[in-house]
């Protein structure tokens, strides 16, 4: 009853109030201030950050102090001046695909056409280790040394390896010098044709073949059957031209007369300090001497920034290339691979 | 509307991100926000020498962080939007912005790596996790969702990101085996 009545009853006081307000939140904290000490912080340490940046910089722009000459002589020089070593190895052929990764002629001719065409490329260094290989593959090359040369001027340095004989040297004599080492096998200067003949053994397996030809010496060099003393007339016709060329090359490329290179030029082998006393080689060295040589030629001092044109991707192809080569029957279709080619090469291997 | 009031807005009233009308002054803090992360994280490389110097450098890099944030949004977005809940795009890649305000703080502690008192990575990852957790919070904001699915849909770009590389690995490695046999 009570609660009633209180509930019922008008209380006179507070009707004379006026209705409560409603309490206003508390104000947030600004973050202003603070927004501001951080802007200003983080602008104090970029100051700073920039400062440290600056000093780096600046030590590692003027790290080269010491007097040493051949440091000042770096100084003088653009950074980015170079030595290209392009790698001749193994027999130069024509190579059996375009892809860019494989050492055919033509991926070889291209390699040194760019590398010449570069600005900070100063000199290039042929690094061959080669006992020669077909006689277009091997012109490929020279051809395109001697348009570069011809072309950009700049210092072409041959360094033979372990052997640079036949179209090796040939590619070496377009050079502008030539660097071997001591026992260096060299030389071979001259050009093979060489044709098997199975006759006999196919007789014994009553293997026989047929030739039907528009000319007599449309089937030249057939492995089944004996050469004809005409067409070893007319393929001893075409090896005394090769060799001709091969002469004037080495005439043209060493300044010797073609009666000199004739001389020498029998086919026969010379180690590096034979060949470099008859004249075919200029000096001995390896391939670090053969980069300084190339750094003094190009006027960028010794031991200069050797620069490679190896393609990482190119790289990775050509090392997949190889090692899937080997589940495949390539090397071995290669090993018997006894069509007959005029080749710059020497089979001493 | 300043910079810092705009920030403060967000810090005191997140509330305000998801309502009708967008936060004034949220285009110019976040797009700020992208600048100062992303030469706060150059400058921080720059010390160790880690990316060239120069304006086209520091631009190349802000290019990538806009282009890459902008994927982040869009996809987290489309993800949203493809499970029913509604929101907006260009808000999220803008309150993304203000996120990478976190990124300044690897100038100074690059310092502490440099004078190695801190560990590198270390200040990377506290960086980076400051950033993440703030985009959940964002999400949350923004997204009527449920905090694993923010996270869910946070990561869920980097983790396709992943598996498309992987895809494109695994691809590229069969492309070469038959390119070469």
């Amino acid at each position: 009853m009570e609660e009633q009545n209180n509930s019922g009853a008008v209380n006179p006081e507070a009707q004379s109030k006026p209705p409560a307000q409603p309490v206003p939140a508390a104000a947030p904290r600004g973050a202003v201030p603070w927004l501001k000490l951080i802007a200003g912080l983080y602008a104090l340490s970029l100051i700073a950050a920039f400062f440290v940046i600056n000093k780096a910089d600046a030590a590692r722009r003027n790290r080269p102090k010491d007097m040493d000459i051949s440091k000042l002589t770096g100084l003088i020089q653009s950074k980015k001046d170079a030595v290209a070593v392009i790698p001749l190895y193994g027999v130069i052929s024509q190579g059996s695909s375009s892809r860019s990764w494989e050492n055919g002629s033509q991926q070889i001719a291209k390699r040194i056409k760019t590398l010449a065409a570069k600005k900070e490329v100063k000199a290039i260094v042929l690094d061959i280790n080669s006992p020669g290989g077909t006689v277009g593959a091997v012109q490929e090359i020279y051809s395109a040394v001697l348009k570069a040369r011809a072309e950009t001027k700049k210092p072409f340095i041959a360094r033979f390896g372990e052997v640079s004989a036949s179209g090796g040297y040939y590619v070496a004599a377009a050079c502008d010098q030539i660097m071997a080492h001591p026992g260096t096998i060299t030389g071979s200067i001259g050009v093979i044709f060489s044709v098997s003949n199975f006759e006999g053994l196919m007789k014994k397996v009553g293997y026989r073949n047929e030739a039907i030809k528009s000319g007599k010496f449309k089937d030249i060099g057939s492995a089944t059957r004996e050469m004809t003393p005409e067409e070893r007339k007319l393929l001893q016709g075409l090896i005394d031209d090769s060799y001709e060329q091969f002469v004037k090359a080495v005439s043209d490329g060493r300044k010797m007369s073609i009666d000199q290179v004739k001389l020498l030029a029998d086919g026969r082998i010379y180690s590096g300090r034979q060949a470099k006393e008859i004249g075919l080689v200029d000096s001995l060295g390896d391939l670090q001497d053969a980069i300084d040589q190339a750094g003094e030629l190009a006027k960028i001092g010794k031991n200069p920034r050797v620069l490679s044109d190896s393609d990482p991707f190119e790289n990775l192809m050509s090392l997949v290339d190889s090692k899937l080569s080997l589940f495949g029957t390539k090397s071995v279709v290669e090993a018997i691979d006894l069509a007959p080619s005029l080749e710059y090469r020497w089979y001493g291997r | 509307m300043n910079l810092f009031a705009a920030l403060e807005t967000l810090i005191d009233r997140p509330e305000t991100l998801a309502g009708e009308a967008r936060p004034e002054g949220l285009g110019r803090t976040g797009l700020l926000g992208y600048f100062a992360g992303t030469l706060g994280l150059f400058v921080c490389l720059r010390m160790f020498s880690a990316v060239p110097p120069g304006i086209m450098s520091f631009s190349v890099v802000l290019l990538l962080v806009l282009a890459a944030n902008f994927f982040l949004a869009a996809s987290m977005h489309l993800f949203m939007d493809f499970t029913g809940v509604k929101g907006s795009a260009a808000r999220l890649f803008l309150a993304f912005g203000c996120s990478d305000y976190f990124l300044a703080l690897l100038v100074p502690l690059a310092f502490f790596i440099k004078l190695e008192v801190l560990n590198g990575f270390f200040c990377f990852c506290l960086c980076f996790l400051a950033v993440i957790y703030t985009r959940v919070r964002l999400v949350l904001r923004l997204y009527p969702v449920s905090l694993n699915k923010a996270l869910l849909s946070l990561w869920l770009p980097y983790a396709g990101l992943c598996a498309v590389s992987f895809v494109a690995c695994v691809y590229s490695i069969a492309w070469l085996v038959w390119l070469v046999i």
